[in-house]
């Protein structure tokens, strides 16, 4: 786990990664003449190398990172304060840029908006797991837990059930129809 | 637009819309939300960042943004327009001091370019106190009737007693759906 709190996510040190690749250059003729069994192949080896590069531990300190540096920020309250935000803005571009950064190291060819295209080209088939967790990536409350299980994590708190659990009160105040249901859910997904 | 932004609009589930509440500070904003949520609504402060809920409704999932609306806040709420589907404007119905800023502040959201395609729901709010305006006088005072870009409704209601909040709801929905139903 990183102990400081210097910006080891930086990705600045991949800059020269990033080298243009033009051994390619015919590609897109290739394009037109690749069956689309060729063409699932390589978004299904796209797929493939996200779920690598998240699993694996650099993908872990960049997290723990981010997390470090920012979770003194996070108050464990309802009210959310504008910072919020701006980080988790930070956080899902630190992410994205990642993601291409390492995806190129791994396909020389790899392009982000030839992959989005495809993503869109699939819009009905994108079932698993990946989705929910790239999903998760963007959702803004699974991020301010995610930060205050962390805080939590640091400061070292015992669980404190009052703190977690919410008394609701009977619902009688609101004349409410049989058609309206309420429920206390965040908007973290199932 | 990265990746995880297109693939989040994306996968955007169809029946899942977002709310953005907005008005002048004091107007009932977070109050109106926690009615809704069945919450306590007896120690409610100025908020001064914001709220979300998500809730069920007739099968819908409501995700209800509600953003502090004192003064030096109202800078922030551009941060919060993209994806929004409908616009809650919360008008405190007593407050007739401040009716302009009201109605200069509403006027000013509408012309936002991400907020072009919301519907726009406006609550006259706090019909329980006396002196307060009505629906009907909140509309001519906010020239509701010159709005010809959004589809608005306005409706008279009070966040304390819970009077006619499902009304306001249930035409919001309506609205959103007709619209993805046309689209498709």
């Amino acid at each position: 786990m990183a102990s400081n709190s210097n910006n080891v996510y930086s990705l600045g040190d991949h800059d020269s990664e990033m080298e243009m690749d033009f051994t390619h250059e015919g590609e897109a003729d290739e394009d037109l003449a690749m069956g689309s069994s060729t063409k699932d192949v390589l978004f299904d080896s796209v797929i493939g190398h996200i779920e690598d590069i998240i699993m694996e531990e650099p993908f872990q300190i960049i997290q723990t990172s981010f997390l470090e540096k920012y979770y003194k920020e996070f108050d464990d309250s309802e009210e959310n304060k504008f910072c919020y935000t701006d980080i988790h803005k930070e956080y899902i571009s630190v992410i994205e840029s990642y993601l291409e950064i390492e995806l190129k190291k791994r396909m020389s060819d790899f392009s982000m908006v030839e992959f989005t295209q495809q993503l869109r080209d699939r819009k009905q088939e994108l079932e698993g797991e990946i989705f929910e967790i790239l999903l998760t990536f963007s959702d803004f409350m699974a991020f301010k837990e995610m930060l205050l299980d962390y805080k939590t994590e640091k400061e070292g708190n015992t669980i404190d059930l009052s703190g977690g659990l919410t008394v609701v009160p009977v619902k009688d105040k609101l004349n409410l129809d049989d058609a309206f249901c309420i429920s206390g859910k965040s908007l973290k997904g199932p | 637009m990265g990746l995880l932004t297109i693939l989040k609009k994306m996968k955007q589930k169809e029946k899942e819309v977002r709310l953005l509440m907005l008005g002048l500070d004091n107007a009932g904003k977070t109050t109106i939300l926690k009615k809704f949520n069945g919450e306590d609504i007896d120690t409610i402060s100025p908020t001064l960042g914001f709220n979300i809920k998500t809730l069920e409704h007739r099968g819908f999932k409501l995700n209800i943004w509600d953003v502090g609306g004192q003064k030096s806040l109202r800078s922030y709420w551009r941060n919060y327009f993209e994806s929004t589907d409908a616009l809650i404007w919360v008008v405190d119905s007593a407050d007739r001091m401040r009716l302009s800023d009201c109605k200069k502040e509403l006027h000013s959201l509408l012309v936002e370019e991400r907020l072009s395609g919301a519907t726009l729901l406006v609550f006259a709010n706090k019909q329980d106190l006396p002196g307060s305006l009505t629906a009907r006088e909140i509309r001519e005072a906010l020239d509701l009737d010159s709005i010809k870009t959004h589809h608005w409704l306005i409706q008279d209601c009070s966040a304390v007693t819970g009077a006619n909040l499902l009304n306001g709801m249930d035409w919001v929905v309506n609205d959103i759906a007709s619209r993805i139903f046309t689209m498709d």
